[in-house]
């Protein structure tokens, strides 16, 4: 049971990853059947982008659940961090106000604006079916924003901040590998 | 009020050239009361999101390739089929006629926007870098650049060439690094990108005939009193004619300018025949479901005074 | 009317900003508000959201990120940084003269300035303080020089630049006065950096040299060791292939940047399975993971950034601002000093795409106004907000400098300004020489 909460509190890094390999993978196709076969598939750089758009916004969802979205913070500098925080929250209702109207934008767009021939060029699927990624990633981004913040002032959780790079994981990687001449780290 | 008129292209070529001719008849028969200004190059969004901006009402006007409302409307795309248009004047025949107001109808409906003028920018003749192309097996070889467009890809396909879908962006760099050898656009844009210094020879094909319509909001229209509407289809109108003109005269100066920096210009051999035959056999069937149906193909072609296929 | 939306759009932006919200938020909302004071149908977000994002030369961006996240993973980073450390040699300062050509290296594979400071730092920092350098002074080198990544092509803010540069055409009257303007690639922006960025290495290599001789800082004892040099080149081999494979296949035009990230991951994932066997699924996973979010956190920028820049464009804002330039001074040189003075003081408080992604909109018009090659000021752009990486308060490079050495940020900021400040030089002779970046490109072909 509380791994299937940990899948489904990740599902946008799951998901996206998937995502990512995946294109990534298609490209590598093109290029290498166009290089070697003369060849190019005329879906996979359309596909491509699609699973791109789709990538990015669950990605910015994600960026929000791990609260990686920049702010300039110089001027809190005599703050107590105590403050700061109620801050913060207090500015993130302008994004959550940002994002319910978006999604209510979106999702008018997607079911009563859009064009009903509309269809993409070389897929042909359905334009709607590619922007709902719209109104669900921003749903799903408002929920992370409210889900920070109730950890952060609720539960007094401190979050990390993904910005800083972790050293220690840094000198992991650096310090790996058989034929590294030891000991010139730390 | 002063409208915004969203243009795909850059300054320079046939859509600037009709949008600044509508301004100037839509300034002179509104006596200076509406006017409207050009934001080119895509500024407002792709060609593609100025047709969904424009039907919604966010804004009012836009010159694009007839491809790009082709996806809204479909009924649009029998103009995109291969040899369909055969000359300037079929162009100018069919976008004026009742065919015409047909497909206007349609795409008010479809696809809320109203096509009040069309600019002609002439065929998409086919250039490379390697060598002289006359007949279908010249092609063999060749790799031809060719916009993310079904019935073009399907078109080459048809003449047995794999092209290779690029950006338009790297369009340029790509000849130019040999990535590929050729592509395909009217005289206008060959010159305006300066593709001569890419490539040496020039195909004089008709497959493709570029026309890039003007449209309104129909949102827009709808809230404009009876005069103004009159106005502005009646600037339209002179702006088509404008543009038919340009690209007479514009046209034949470019080949010579082209010729006179070392492209060479070959017509097909045998009139075409051997293209054509191959690609409207099996292209055309392909979309006869897009566009609605064989029988909105066989409208245009009988009014053209040509034979309706089966 | 202009001068109301102007106050509106920008007053709430900064007040937002203020407030502490994100970049993308502040851009967002600022937006919509005036968006309603027009009176305008905010449904126009929904299409840009997604065609902003949705465009194929964009993809390079999360492609040059999984490339140096798995290039770091694979090894292939450290086999590049130990080649430049061999060369360190009995000079003066060799040391942290090897540092600042680490950097130049590793900113061939990575596209991200404080991603080439950590990796470079890890090693060369703890390097130079066992050779008796002050802790200080290490760290100071490796921030200055971490900005180096993002000069030396790939590099993400680059890629940035030129989407955002991509759609902006020069207006008429500038083109009526200085001729047309050439376009703005990707590609070009990547070869243009290439000569800048070894000026402003061999500047940071000055500026070292002496405070070297200042600090007593002499070569190492052991001398110029040619089989250890000979050693690292071997050992390097597949590592020292990684640039040439990126900037080779673009340069020659074999590959667009996007491709060649794309090509770059394969071949890291090649030599960190096949050959290095340092890459597994673990690592592979967290990079994936890394630019997840950093992916997502840049292009939600991106689309707000891209519906500000519409209502700045829709209502002929970049224009008056370039006029209000124009009317102060039509010096080129004086245009110049305002636009580096401008973005360093930008670069002290805001991340460097956030800070592209705002004020290309704003700027670019202003710099094809006074006849600026496009290509030329993104390379000055870029140039300049590398150096907001080793100024604080918010700079990427010193916290990971100061994370590594235990050094307080104030500290490594202080010794660091000797080196930003003949960085600033050496941007100021890029920006009135458009020919360090623009001949090379041209050369090529471009
Ligand atoms: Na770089
Ligand atoms: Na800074």
């Amino acid at each position: 049971m509380k791994t299937f909460w940990t899948l489904l509190n990740n599902f946008e890094s799951y998901f996206c990853r998937i995502l990512l390999a995946v294109f990534v993978s298609l490209l590598f196709v093109q290029i290498v059947s166009r290089e070697l076969f003369d060849y190019s598939f005329s879906w996979i750089e359309e596909l491509s982008v699609y699973m791109f758009v789709w990538f990015v916004f669950f990605g910015a969802s994600y960026a929000a659940k791990k609260s990686a979205h920049n702010r300039v913070t110089f001027q809190f500098g005599m703050l107590p961090r105590s403050w700061v925080k109620w801050i913060e929250g207090f500015a993130d209702l302008f994004w959550i106000f940002f994002n319910v109207y978006f999604v209510y934008l979106a999702y008018d767009f997607v079911f009563n604006r859009m064009n009903k021939f509309w269809k993409s060029q070389t897929l042909g699927i359905e334009m709607k079916w590619i922007y709902m990624v719209l109104p669900i990633a921003f749903a799903l981004m408002t929920f992370r924003v409210l889900q920070v913040n109730y950890r952060v002032l609720v539960k007094g959780e401190d979050i990390h901040d993904p910005d800083k790079i972790d050293l220690d994981e840094v000198r992991q990687e650096m310090k790996q590998g058989h034929d590294d001449p030891g000991g010139r780290v730390g | 009020k002063e409208f915004k008129i969203a243009v795909g292209d850059g300054g320079g070529g046939t859509q600037e050239a009709l949008g600044k001719a509508f301004i100037s008849a839509l300034e002179e028969k509104t006596n200076g009361e509406h006017t409207a200004s050009l934001f080119l190059n895509g500024q407002l969004g792709s060609e593609q999101d100025t047709v969904n901006d424009a039907a919604i009402g966010t804004l009012d006007f836009s010159i694009l390739a007839i491809n790009n409302i082709t996806p809204f409307s479909p009924s649009v795309g029998t103009l995109t089929l291969p040899y369909v248009i055969l000359s300037l004047e079929d162009a100018e025949k069919v976008t004026q006629g009742p065919i015409g107001q047909e497909l206007v109808e349609n795409t008010v409906r479809d696809a809320g926007v109203r096509i009040i003028g069309w600019a002609y920018s002439g065929f998409r003749v086919l250039t490379n870098s390697a060598k002289p192309v006359e007949t279908v097996e010249d092609l063999d070889g060749l790799v031809i650049r060719v916009p993310k467009n079904e019935i073009m890809i399907a078109t080459y396909k048809s003449w047995g060439v794999n092209p290779t879908p690029m950006a338009w962006s790297e369009t340029f760099a790509g000849l130019q690094q040999k990535v590929v050898d050729g592509q395909d656009n009217p005289y206008i844009t060959v010159y305006a990108m300066k593709f001569d210094e890419v490539q040496k020879y020039v195909t004089n094909l008709r497959y493709l005939f570029s026309i890039e319509p003007l449209i309104v909001s129909e949102a827009v229209f709808q809230d404009m009193s009876e005069e103004e509407q009159q106005a502005v289809l009646a600037a339209g109108q002179e702006a088509t004619e404008f543009s038919a003109q340009f690209l007479r005269d514009k046209e034949a100066e470019i080949k010579e300018e082209l010729v006179s920096r070392g492209m060479e210009i070959t017509d097909p051999a045998n009139d075409e025949a051997e293209f054509i035959s191959l690609a409207t056999e099996a292209v055309w069937p392909q979309f006869y479901d897009s566009i609605g149906g064989v029988e909105k193909l066989n409208e245009v072609l009988t009014e053209l005074g040509r034979d309706p296929v089966e | 009317m202009e001068s109301v939306i102007v106050s509106i759009l920008f007053g709430s932006f900064l007040g937002l900003l203020l407030l502490g919200a994100p970049i993308t938020v502040a851009l967002g909302v600022s937006s919509l508000v005036s968006f309603l004071y027009l009176g305008e149908n905010p449904i126009k977000f929904v299409q840009i959201a997604f065609t902003s994002v949705g465009s194929f030369p964009l993809m390079a961006l999360p492609a040059f990120i999984l490339a140096g996240a798995l290039m770091e993973a694979a090894g292939i980073s450290k086999r590049l940084i130990n080649v430049a450390e061999s060369f360190a040699g009995p000079f003066t300062g060799g040391i942290s003269a090897a540092t600042v050509m680490a950097c130049l290296f590793f900113g061939a594979i990575s596209g991200s300035g404080p991603a080439t400071t950590a990796a470079v730092g890890m090693l060369m920092i703890p390097a130079m303080i066992k050779r008796g350098y002050d802790r200080g002074y290490s760290s100071a080198v490796t921030a200055s020089a971490g900005g180096l990544g993002i000069v030396i092509p790939p590099s993400i803010p680059m890629v940035i630049f030129g989407i955002a540069a991509l759609g902006m055409s020069a207006p008429p009257e500038a083109v009526e006065k200085f001729g047309t303007f050439q376009s703005v690639s990707i590609s070009k922006l990547f070869i243009a950096g290439f000569v800048p960025a070894f000026l402003i290495a061999g500047s940071l290599l000055v500026v070292n040299w002496f405070l070297c001789r200042k600090h007593g800082y002499t070569g190492s004892a052991e001398g110029w060791s040619a089989r250890n040099i000979l050693c690292e080149l071997y050992r390097g081999f597949w590592s020292l292939m990684a640039p040439v494979v990126i900037l080779g296949g673009i340069y020659t035009g074999f590959f667009t940047p996007t491709e060649a990230a794309i090509v770059a991951i394969f071949y890291t994932l090649f030599v960190g399975i096949v050959i290095y066997r340092e890459l597994n699924f673990d690592s592979l996973n967290r990079s994936l993971e890394t630019t997840t979010w950093l992916t997502g956190r840049v292009l939600l920028i991106l689309f707000t950034a891209t519906v500000f820049g519409r209502l700045l464009v829709e209502n002929h804002i970049p224009a008056l601002i370039a006029d209000g330039m124009l009317s102060l001074t039509d010096n080129i040189y004086i245009i110049w000093a305002l636009i580096i003075f401008f973005l360093l003081f930008v670069g002290m408080f805001m991340e460097t795409l956030a800070a592209i992604l705002i004020l290309v909109p704003v700027m670019l018009p202003v710099a094809y106004s006074v006849g600026i090659d496009p290509i030329h000021f993104g390379v000055v752009m870029i140039c300049t907000l590398g150096i907001g990486f080793q100024t604080p308060p918010l700079g990427e490079n010193l916290f990971i400098a100061s994370g590594i050495s235990n050094i307080s940020i104030e500290n490594i900021s202080i010794r660091a300004l000797p080196f930003a400040a003949v960085n600033t030089i050496a941007i100021f002779v890029i920006a009135f020489f458009p020919q360090l970046s623009l001949w090379l490109p041209r050369l090529l072909g471009y």
